[in-house]
């Protein structure tokens, strides 16, 4: 009786001991329990609509940690997504370009965007939140101007990225791909390890020797070019490029984030906890959808699954900001 | 020397008081007494733990071992509030004020905190007479509307000390109140101490400046290494014996002997330092006028006390601060230094002081730290890493260096402050810098790894490298260096030969001041 709890703690600590091992028991107790509250929620059909809303959220929650990794943070997501999905959409729709022309057009939207984020923090020296609160709000604004506020339509060819291949839809192999091109940038590129020294230390690496500002304007960059690609996805999915496409997706990039066990103080979390996170927080709505919970409740569910991981990660930090 | 008529009652006194932090103990056991209507000067070397103790009795830390009496009395403080009932204040280095709120309103902050009436309606006028009649005990003569933000840090000070009385403290711990101070204002300063000491107020005053310990305290503790080694009447001891303390002495038998340096021509200087000025910003010292050489092979041993700017000049050589005039060259070519980027690529490198806060990323390995200014040219086409290079540059290093463990993939955070110190060298030696500024090398570090990292200096040199070692240890200075630079208030005092120089003659050039 006395051995058991302490052989659980044991269990727990070795696998928290993991940075990715909290977010994965998280996300197993959370199928789990999904699994036997709904019945549908395994089916095939059900996983297979769970990966497509994935998809995009994981792609804006890899270019967030990046961002976050670095100790900085950036609002700009949602708004940069649905830039770069309308410029796409009317570069293809109204200037007659070929598809894949169009698709380039739209990343390279999101790269343009998130170069003007790393030069407002470097060159302009404004705080990251400050800078990338007004692309959120900037970017939003050209969103509506180009489109005067209306949806462009007849996207059908987009189809390409929603089309299985291998059983599986183009997005969801997508965010496979971009998840293990992450993964790889971080652990395994000098951008990387420079990526987690400023998050961690910022004034060490700066009297390294090292050119800080690059490797943030790298970021920045890399980071809207992953926006612009789920704002790609989100104009697949519904075959309509909306202006109010990604309305308060950077709440939930950080929020996936987070739940993923990236420290909002920079330098610590796994490259692969945000696409788990994405994945828990996506689930999270689909379960309570499937339950019939009222939708606006929903909101406040999150909210608490929020703190739950925060105070998780925080345990043991002596001051917070 | 004025002879103060003392009332022996302690009115506060420790037994024991250990503080240990993550990897460090501040303070080994330290019995300290404070007498009424005493000002009794803490004094001693960075890291000698005199912040910690008055942070301790202020409520600011735990102890983790020891016990606390006020008026003989044993009490537990666990934190700011339970010491502010016990009339202990602290009147913190940074001014804790509220810089955007007025001056009356910083002083009945205090007053809500204390006394927990924190929705007492406040009544402007009533609050004004208050703190005037608070600003009138310290002599700041100034609207008690106007806000902090206006003020200047000497008026801070004061405001602070009129908040502390506002508490009603009669136990008031100031923390280096002097440092940011300009003379004229350090001895209004000292003018409100006296007063309040003569009205029966006792403090705490920690200081680095030993002139200003004969000029108020009446008593002296000189603190080195978070053991206490010296109490005396200030009327019974002198500046030169404060100070001797202060650097200890039991170290000497240490030091390897002095290596001549035999190839050492100075024909060329690889760094000239030609009237280098740095801005005021008000925190830190102003550099003026500061010039030097540093030839091949060479050690400059650059001394001088906490403050004299002996950080603001490693910092300004590689452009972490502000040079407003003179002229750095390095082999007798000028150069424009404005961020440690241009300085590495002029070959000097700065090792900072603060190795956790400046040095290191220490949730990192130690092999990512010593490769960092190196991994665009380590990886293959400036981005993929190449694990095998990056492990056998470390492991080059934590061989030649014997960093223990030996395994590079191993936190830096739960490294020894030595063995910290030591990825830091290597971290710079890797980048091929044969300029090395080296800033308090060997501060915070156990004697063994001390030695080994003097004698790695001294290899250093006979290698080569140009090293200019910044440093208020005068033992180590005198141990390593070939030439000595005397640094005080920024300004350069003396340069010399470290030939035939006694500690002794050093010593009293480093309170020159005092007399």
């Amino acid at each position: 009786m006395v051995s058991t709890p302490r052989n659980l703690r044991e269990i727990l600590g070795a696998v928290t001991k993991y940075e990715l091992g909290g977010p994965l028991l998280a996300l197993a107790l959370l199928v789990a329990a999904s699994s036997a509250l709904s019945p549908r929620f395994l089916e095939p059909y059900n996983q297979r609509i769970l990966l497509l809303q994935t998809a995009p959220l994981a792609l804006i929650a890899l270019g967030e940690s990046m961002i976050i990794l670095m100790g900085s943070i950036d609002l700009s997501p949602g708004s940069t997504m649905a830039l770069a999905g309308v410029v796409s959409a009317a570069a293809f729709r109204v200037y007659g370009f070929q598809l894949h022309a169009s698709l380039a057009i739209g990343a390279l939207v999101g790269l343009a965007v998130g170069a003007v984020n790393g030069l407002l923090v470097t060159k302009a020296r404004i705080p990251s939140f400050v800078a990338t609160l007004a692309s959120l709000v900037a970017g939003r604004g050209l969103v509506l101007v180009l489109t005067e506020g209306q949806p462009i339509v007849g996207l059908s060819q987009y189809r390409v990225l929603t089309i299985e291949l291998v059983g599986v839809p183009v997005m969801v192999w997508l965010f496979i791909l971009f998840g293990a091109i992450n993964y790889v940038l971080l652990k395994r590129t000098s951008v990387g390890l420079l990526t987690y020294a400023i998050g961690g230390n910022e004034e060490a690496v700066r009297y390294s020797g090292v050119r800080v500002d690059i490797v943030k304007l790298v970021n920045f960059s890399l980071a809207g070019g992953y926006y612009a690609i789920a704002g790609l996805m989100m104009n697949a999915r519904l075959e309509v490029a909306y202006p109010w496409t990604g309305w308060g997706y950077e709440l939930d990039a950080i929020a996936s984030c987070v739940l993923g066990g990236i420290m909002l103080s920079g330098g610590v979390g796994n490259p692969l906890g945000p696409v788990v996170g994405a994945y828990m927080l996506t689930l999270l709505t689909n379960v309570l959808i499937l339950l019939g919970v009222n939708p606006y409740l929903q909101w406040v569910v999150k909210g608490v699954v929020l703190v739950t991981a925060a105070v998780a990660l925080t345990r043991g930090v002596r001051y917070v900001k | 020397m004025v002879v103060f008529k003392l009332s022996s009652e302690i009115v506060l006194s420790t037994k024991g008081i250990v503080k240990e932090f993550p990897g460090v103990v501040a303070l080994k056991g330290v019995d300290f007494d404070l007498r009424q209507s005493e000002i009794h000067s803490i004094v001693g070397q960075n890291g000698a733990g005199k912040s910690t103790l008055v942070k301790i009795l202020s409520g600011v830390y735990t102890p983790t071992r020891g016990e606390i009496f006020v008026r003989g009395v044993r009490v537990r403080i666990r934190n700011v509030r339970d010491a502010k009932k016990l009339g202990i204040t602290l009147v913190h280095q940074e001014a804790t004020l509220v810089p955007n709120l007025s001056v009356a309103e910083n002083i009945a902050l205090a007053l809500y905190g204390v006394r927990g009436t924190v929705f007492a309606r406040a009544k402007e006028k009533e609050l004004l007479e208050l703190a005037r009649n608070y600003l009138e005990l310290v002599k700041l003569r100034i609207d008690p509307r106007s806000k902090v933000r206006d003020l200047g840090v000497g008026e801070r000070q004061l405001v602070q000390i009129a908040r502390a009385i506002a508490e009603n403290a009669d136990i008031i711990c100031l923390d280096e109140p002097t440092s940011p101070l300009t003379s004229m204002e350090a001895k209004v300063l000292f003018e409100v101490m006296e007063e309040l000491r003569k009205k029966g107020k006792s403090m705490v005053f920690i200081t680095h400046r030993v002139e200003e310990v004969f000029q108020i305290a009446n008593r002296v503790t000189v603190l080195r290494d978070g053991v206490k080694v010296f109490t005396e009447d200030v009327s019974k001891t002198s500046p030169y014996e404060v100070i001797k303390h202060m650097l200890g002495k039991e170290l000497e038998e240490f030091y390897p002997p002095r290596v001549e340096a035999k190839s050492l021509s100075r024909v060329s200087p690889r760094l000239r330092v030609v009237s280098l000025t740095t801005a005021s910003n008000g925190k830190g010292v102003k550099l003026e006028g500061v010039s030097f050489d540093v030839y091949p092979g060479e050690i400059l041993g650059v001394v001088g006390l906490l403050g004299s700017g002996k950080t603001e000049l490693g910092k300004a050589l590689v452009g972490a601060q502000r040079v407003v005039s003179g002229e750095i060259y390095v082999n007798g070519v000028k150069a424009t230094i404005k961020s440690p980027v241009d300085a590495l690529k002029l070959g000097i490198f700065y090792i900072p002081e603060d190795r956790r806060r400046e040095g290191l990323v220490t949730q990192l390995t130690i092999s990512d730290n010593i490769v960092l200014p190196k991994v665009f040219k380590t990886s293959s086409m400036s981005l993929i890493r190449q694990a095998q290079v990056e492990r056998s540059i470390a492991g080059r290093w934590i061989k030649s260096l014997r960093i223990v463990p030996s395994d590079p993939s191993f936190k830096v955070a739960n490294l020894s402050g030595g063995n910290q110190q030591k990825v830091v060298i290597a971290k710079s030696l890797e980048t091929g810098a044969k300029i090395l500024i080296l800033d308090e090398p060997t501060f915070g570090i156990d004697i063994g790894t001390k030695v080994e990292i003097r004698k790695l200096i001294r290899s250093l040199a006979s290698e080569g490298y140009s090293i200019v070692l910044l440093t208020s240890d005068v033992d180590e200075a005198l141990a390593l260096s070939d030439r000595i630079l005397v640094i005080a208030s920024g300004r350069v005092t003396n340069v010399m030969e470290n030939r035939n120089l006694s500690r002794e003659i050093l010593i009293s050039m480093l309170g020159g001041q005092v007399g």
